[in-house]
């Protein structure tokens, strides 16, 4: 009987849109995220094939996720439909067993979801065969992935969603409910989510998380990317519990259901039809007389007057209608969760500031906003229709625009309300922070930036509606338009113009407000708003009254109503739009260049085809610069005039000059001693010059520069933000020439290569390769230089160049600063301009100084504290300090970073200056960065590598290890232990991700997740072998040996034959391990036991299980003998330590025996995390005595 | 007065909705009357503004229906033949709100209007009960009042009674019976006896044709003498069919009670004082 009941649900949905429109929807969904990087579902595919194993199950589970929307539309409407069709009593009085009629409906509309989630599948398979897809990236088809997600991942997933929700609805009797439990649901399960990210109880969260995604994560995440590509994981362990728990717990929910529902309960207290009797005739006296007479009236301010109250009534009709409410809950949930995520470095956060709390609503309620307009509008619209109230609604006496205006003004408002209640949730949650400076402006001008165009879709949304035939037609267009970004990003179509309510997006910064965005993003508004305009009259005029005629009778009589005001606007505003269009035209295509993504990657493409054969041609190098810039900062102007002092430092005459000039600037003079034009290239940049007198070995010539930047008008897309109002930051390869073929033009994708016919990647050049060695890896043109400037700007500015200031004066209401630098720096320089507050402070008798924003000063004092610490560690134990100054400069967010030039810090306002250190003993991120940037003026402004693999670990590596060592020094190294595990945990996460090859840390090719992450935990390690003091010492004789080193530049090499000499030889084979190989650990504790020895001690028993992996670049791994001393340890009460010493491990599985003092409470294997183990988690385990 | 000349309408489908519809309705009820499908509620949308016709012109007095819309709205009251409401709303605040959409912009006449009309309407007790929990009569009467509001001199109301019981339909007849005798008031209907209890002025439509119109006892009159009853069998049936213009049949105390229309009395057939009823189905059968 269940079994007909079950059949009889699937053949009343096959007959309705529902499951068709949702098995489109998830087949869309995943094929376009399969078939294009526009769409992307939990994250960009990454580098792994498109259809790989990992890829499919990740997705597939996704789905299901998301999926939670369909299956609850699926499960209540069959628990609720005999009760809101009112059938219940035809079908209860049927002699069907409760159990055949719940488990019927349970198992039909479950089959139903299953059914519906499945598109996703036939998605990806559809998805990967399209042409279109780079076949490189499509790895043959495999059966299992599929069976794998839909077997392990979608169907228990569905089976526990139906089950509660089913329940759920059959115990609410009520879709409101429902649908606000899986808001609960959704929240709850987003704050099991932070819970999972603590690293320390991963087993707990794989267990916990009831889709198992967890459990998938922590299988699969130090996958490298040949695991990705070929299996799925075994179905064993948390997984599998993880599975069976939760497939349990469906069965539990739905028995509970089961037992507790009952026929007879009534849904609620509302529908109760009144009988006519029971209103009694009580008010017979008033029939038999006439009907009252009424005043009507048709002035001018009866249709306000109408159109005032037809607004209110749509407004009420929206706020108490359930649709609105649950998005308006699930967005506050949301929004919540968004902002108590903003952006955690190493568990530091940011201060709530109000941008990020308005960039919050952006990413986390915006979108939904976006729903409610679409779905209103389609509702409002057709509200008469659907209600069957058209008829006597129509012939009302209203003119045309009233019910038109008056829907508008209610989405208008209610979305207004909306967002006001966004607003009013983030400004709760500053409160709740602390954070008090709510910023009303930035509020206001930020949710209109960000909302203005969705207002413009929602006219068109109305519009579409008008002018189709049916809602659900109007619908399907509206989904279209949604998705016309991604088709139009497809054809590389990228102009505001013809992107419906396009505009070039605006940051805000604390600095410099909305700057210079604000212009073209007016115009773009202004342009957009004329085009809507139009879009309105339409409305008004097709707006349908009475009996619902074909299309072309409609236009019949649209063509009578256009007359008087309307056609006036229709035409005013399509002659503005025209003419406002030119006028952006004339911006963005003539005054500036429009240029699309492509066109721009399609540029490097040519410049490496045209010029790579250039690379290497003897060039001469500047040894000296003295430049004068003046900044217009109001105009983003910006005037250079350069003096470079350039040597053939080569033993051959140079006749020929290969010149690079960034075609953001113009050269306006030039005089190189006399040349002639070989070639010029304007659209690259790239010039061939013959010198009319060849520069001889050795011969030193002045060359001077004039160039000017303008930014005239305004640019269709990304603007050029290193000129900006206030806080203006410009480096030396910004505008201005140099000399060589630059082969960081290229491009780095490969994928975006292969489709432009370029080779792969061009790879670093090989650590033996001597010629690298006489170029650094940060200049192509010159050493070490001279430097000097004069920057000039407006007279509330202050202009920071590297250097001393020698001079500060006015002159024409200007102001001057004359920098000196005088020590030799690296060809790498930049300049900043801004309103700054001055912070001035002293280490011995070096300069501090901090050039910030005034309102942001919270930070500043820590940050003084940790330059101050930092070189007292490294001119301790590294070398002397070369500069009598260091200065931190903030600009603007428009990048977040900092970065080191010689004595000069720039530091992006977007982390440092308002991240917020809560907990005095965590890790203060502000303090780690400041740190790292510090130590770059060693490592990197004293030793540079030569430009080959190897020398990022000479500078990143070394800057990480000295922050290290300085943070070890204010934190402690418990703190120490947190930050490694971090860091061991992002370099195996990052490990799948690689593009080429990984490489050993000795030969890394500028690989963030090697020379960063692997980078701090092998010269953590390092030092704990050999000690610090004996590292350090190494440390100083290596800069001593090559600081300031002119060509051939140093290499990892030859600092690593420094540490070699510094390490006994019983630890030669570690550094093998940590240096020059891709080396991983898989230790863990199988057992440990612990017994008194009867003098008050106690002796621990160890069982330990050790394996050790040497891994190729591509992530295959093969096992080879251990035979490494390991940290062994035993902790007692508060994690104190009782027993820590290394042992020899020569054996798979040991037993070790150790006797400790105190009562023990954990032990382990290699407990700090120093070795890469694979699964640090499984190292240490709780004693039982 | 309203006058039709000529109304023609044809649906995309080729359903010939309307044919060259002639028809002069003076101020009074006016009953319009015909099966489903006949064309009626056609005919009254296009007086309500709510539809165009291929040709022909409707004049209420001097004003042009079909071509100034926004005039005939201001004096029109329309109670469609099925209709919707707002959910969650009062009628209270719904017929307020039709009052203000019906042009009467001041507040405290509108209270008043709106108030006498639910009292009329037997609707005060319930004013404030949602819409959606109305019973068919209830909503029914709170239709007419909508139609009501605003003194409208041309009032079309469309099948009103279907699906009302005896009682409600009553209840609503007395209603409409206190409409003035100033305005034109057009009611569509496929039972009789509306027609007779209300109607001044009649016409019968069918396949989008005038059969006949005129006063009610004029109509009757015209086929006096010429109905006739017999007592028969229901086997009986066809044959009589066949043999003679059977206009109407009916069980009455198990047997089949038949007219049939004719000059003279067919054999075996005893003469009756004819009704609206035998005039309906006459006219239907194209004897009338």
């Amino acid at each position: 009987m269940w079994l007909r009941i079950a059949r009889f649900e699937l053949f009343y949905q096959f007959k309705q849109p529902l499951i068709y429109i949702m098995w489109l929807l998830f087949f869309l969904l995943t094929f376009g995220a399969v078939s294009s990087d526009s769409v992307q579902v939990g994250g960009a595919i990454g580098n792994v094939n498109r259809n790989a194993p990992f890829v499919i199950v990740q997705l597939m589970s996704v789905m299901s996720i998301i999926g939670i929307f369909a299956i609850t539309a699926f499960v209540a409407g069959a628990a609720l439909r005999d009760f809101d069709k009112k059938t219940a009593e035809l079908y209860f009085s049927k002699p069907i067993r409760k159990l055949d009629y719940i488990f019927g409906r349970f198992i039909g509309s479950t089959f139903l979801s299953i059914l519906a989630v499945s598109g996703s599948a036939f998605g990806i398979f559809f998805g990967s065969m399209m042409p279109w897809v780079d076949p490189e990236r499509i790895g043959p088809f495999m059966i299992d992935p599929y069976l794998f997600s839909m077997g392990v991942m979608v169907i228990p997933n569905v089976i526990l969603i139906s089950a509660i929700f089913f329940v759920v609805a059959s115990a609410t009797r009520s879709m409101l409910f429902t649908y606000l439990g899986v808001v609960v649901f959704f929240v709850a399960y987003s704050i099991s989510g932070q819970f999972r990210r603590n690293l320390d109880s991963e087993y707990l969260a794989s267990l916990l998380d009831p889709f198992g995604m967890s459990a998938f994560q922590n299988a699969t995440k130090y996958w490298t990317i040949s695991e990705k590509i070929t299996i799925v994981p075994p179905f064993e362990g948390a997984l599998l519990q993880n599975r069976m728990i939760w497939v349990g717990v469906a069965a539990l929910v739905f028995l509970l259901g089961y037992v507790t529902f009952s026929y007879t309960k009534r849904a609620s207290k509302k529908k109760k039809i009144l009988l006519d009797g029971s209103i009694g005739e009580a008010a017979a006296a008033a029939v038999g007389q006439a009907p009252p007479r009424a005043q009507v009236n048709f002035r001018s301010g009866t249709a306000l007057s109408q159109y005032a109250g037809q607004a209110k009534v749509e407004i009420f009709s929206i706020l108490k209608s359930v649709p609105f409410l649950v998005m308006l809950l699930f967005g506050i949930a949301n929004v919540i969760g968004g902002a108590s995520q903003t952006h955690q470095f190493f568990g530091t956060s940011l201060l709530p500031a109000t941008y990020l709390m308005v960039q919050t609503i952006e990413g986390s309620y915006v979108f939904l906003l976006i729903i409610i307009m679409t779905f209103y509008a389609g509702e409002l619209v057709w509200r008469e229709r659907a209600l069957k109230m058209d008829g006597m609604y129509d012939a009302l006496p209203f003119p045309d625009w009233v019910p038109f205006a008056a829907k508008l003004t209610a989405l208008f408002l209610v979305s207004i309300c909306f967002l006001a209640i966004g607003v009013l949730t983030t400004m709760g949650y500053q409160a709740f922070r602390g954070y008090t400076q709510f910023e009303m402006m930035v509020y206001l001008k930020g949710m209109f930036m960000l909302c203005y165009p969705f207002f413009l879709a929602c006219v068109l949304a109305i519009v579409v509606q008008v002018l189709s035939k049916n809602k659900f037609l109007g619908y399907l267009v509206m989904i279209l338009y949604l998705i016309s970004d991604v088709i139009f990003l497809a054809f590389h179509m990228e102009h505001n113009l013809y992107i419906f309510g396009g505009s070039p997006s605006a940051t805000w910064s604390d600095m410099n407000g909305f700057g210079h965005f604000v212009e073209p993003k007016a115009w773009f508004f202004a342009y957009w708003t004329l085009v809507t305009v139009v879009l309105v009259t339409i409305a008004i005029v097709y707006w349908r009254r009475g009996t619902e005629e074909p299309f072309r009778k409609r236009t019949i009589e649209a063509k009578r109503r256009w007359r008087g005001l309307v056609k006036f606007a229709t035409l005013g505003s399509i002659a503005g739009a025209a003419a406002l269009g030119a006028f952006i035209f004339y911006n963005t295509n003539v005054l500036n260049e429009y240029m699309t993504g492509d066109e721009g990657k399609d540029r490097s493409a040519d410049y490496e085809k045209q010029y790579r054969q250039y690379l290497g041609e003897p060039q001469p190098r500047v040894t000296a610069v003295s430049i004068d810039a003046d900044l217009y900062p109001s105009e983003r102007r910006l005037d250079m005039k350069a003096r470079y002092t350039y040597v053939n430092k080569t033993d051959a005459p140079i006749a020929r000059l290969y010149m690079n000039q960034p075609p953001r600037s113009e050269i306006r003079s030039m005089d190189i001693g006399g040349h002639s034009v070989h070639m010029a290239d304007s659209t690259l940049g790239f010039y061939v010059l013959d010198l009319d007198r060849p520069m001889a070995p050795g011969e030193e010539r002045p060359f001077v520069f004039e160039v000017a930047v303008t930014n005239d008008g305004f640019r269709n897309g990304a603007t050029d933000y290193a000129l900006v109002g206030n806080g203006s930051f410009w480096n030396s390869r910004h505008y201005l020439p140099v000399f060589g073929y630059d082969p960081a033009h290229e491009l780095l994708d490969r994928n975006d290569r292969r489709k432009r016919e370029l080779p792969p990647p061009h790879r670093m050049n090989k650590i033996d390769d001597e010629a690298a060695r006489m170029d650094n890896y940060i200049s192509i043109d010159g050493d070490w230089i001279e430097f000097e400037a004069t920057v000039s700007t407006d007279p509330d500015q202050i202009a920071i160049a590297p250097g001393y200031l020698q001079r500060e004066w006015e002159a024409d209401g200007r102001r001057y600063f004359h920098y000196e630098m005088d020590a030799p720096i690296l060809n790498f320089y930049a300049f900043l301009s801004g309103r700054y507050e001055v912070y001035r402070d002293k280490w011995q008798d070096v300069d501090i100084e901090i050039y910030h924003h005034p309102a942001h000063d919270s930070n500043i004092p820590r940050m003084a504290d940790a330059m101050k610490k930092s070189l007292d560690y490294f001119t301790a134990n590294f070398s002397p300090y070369q500069h009598r100054q260091a200065r931190i400069i903030e600009f603007p967010r428009y990048d977040i970073f900092a970065q080191s030039f010689p004595n000069t810090i720039p530091f992006s306002e977007g982390f440092g200056f308002i991240m917020n250190h809560e907990k005095e003993e965590d890790i203060d991120f502000v303090f780690y960065v400041t740190a790292h940037e510090i130590a770059h003026q060693w490592w990197a402004h004293q030793v540079m590598g030569g430009n080959m693999q190897g020398s990022t670990m000479l500078v990143e590596t070394m800057a990480q290890y000295s922050a290290l060592m300085v943070m070890e020094k204010e934190f402690g190294k418990e703190n120490m232990r947190k930050f490694l595990k971090y860091e061991l945990d992002r370099y195996l996460s990052a490990r799948g991700g690689e593009l080429i090859e990984e490489m050993p840390l000795l030969l890394v090719e500028n690989q963030q997740y090697i020379h960063y992450r692997k980078g701090s935990v092998v010269m953590y390690a390092l030092q704990d072998y050999i000690g610090e003091e004996n590292l350090n010492a190494a440390i100083a004789d290596y800069i001593a040996e090559v600081g300031f080193q002119e060509p051939p530049y140093t290499t990892s090499l030859e600092f690593y034959e420094h540490v070699k000499a510094a390490t006994p030889d019983s630890l030669q084979s570690v550094l093998v391990d940590l240096f020059e190989t891709i080396t991983l650990f898989e230790n863990r504790v199988t057992d440990v036991a612990a017994e008194e020895d009867g003098n008050g001690g106690y002796t621990v028993h160890l069982s330990i299980a050790a394996a050790k992996y040497r891994s190729d670049g591509q992530g295959v791994e093969t096992e080879i003998p251990i035979a490494d001393w390991v940290d062994i340890g035993v902790f007692g009460e508060d994690d104190a330590v009782l027993y820590l010493a290394k042992h020899k491990i020569d054996a798979g599985e040991m037993t070790i025996d150790i006797a400790v003092e105190a009562e023990p409470v954990e032990a382990g294997v290699d407990p700090f995390h120093k070795l890469i183990d694979r699964n640090s988690s499984d190292n240490r385990k709780k004693i039982q005595l | 007065m309203l006058s039709i000349q000529n109304l023609s309408k044809t649906y995309p489908n080729g359903v010939q909705a309307l044919k060259n519809v002639t028809l002069e309705i003076p101020r009074g009820m006016f009953g319009l009357l015909g099966p489903n499908g006949a064309g009626k509620s056609t005919l009254m949308r296009t007086i309500a503004t709510l539809q165009a016709a291929d040709s022909g012109t409707i004049m209420l007095d001097d004003l042009d229906v079909l071509k100034r819309r926004e005039e005939v709205r201001k004096v029109l009251g329309y109670l469609p033949q099925e209709f919707g409401v707002y959910p969650r709303i009062s009628a209270l605040s719904m017929l307020d709100h039709f009052a203000l959409l019906k042009g009467v912009t001041n507040k405290g006449e509108r209270k008043r209007v709106v108030e006498g009309l639910l009292r009329q309407t037997n609707l005060w007790e319930v004013r404030k009960r949602r819409l959606d929990t109305y019973s068919g009569g209830m909503k029914q009467r709170f239709g007419i009042a909508q139609a009501l509001l605003g003194d409208p001199r041309l009032i079309i109301v469309d099948e009103p009674t279907a699906g009302l019981d005896p009682e409600e339909r009553n209840r609503f007849h007395n209603l409409l019976a206190e409409i003035g005798e100033n305005v034109v008031v057009l009611l569509s209907t496929h039972i009789v006896e509306d027609v007779r209890d209300l109607c001044s002025q009649m016409a019968i439509i069918s396949e989008g044709e005038v059969l006949l119109s005129g006063k009610p006892e004029e109509i009757i009159r015209g086929i006096d003498g010429k109905i006739w009853v017999k007592e028969i069998e229901k086997a009986e049936l066809e044959s009589y069919k066949s043999e003679h213009t059977v206009i109407s049949t009916r069980l009455y105390g198990g047997k089949t009670l038949i007219h049939v229309h004719g000059d003279t009395a067919p054999p075996g057939f005893s003469p009756v004082t004819p009704d609206l009823k035998d005039v309906y189905f006459s006219a239907l059968k194209r004897v009338a």
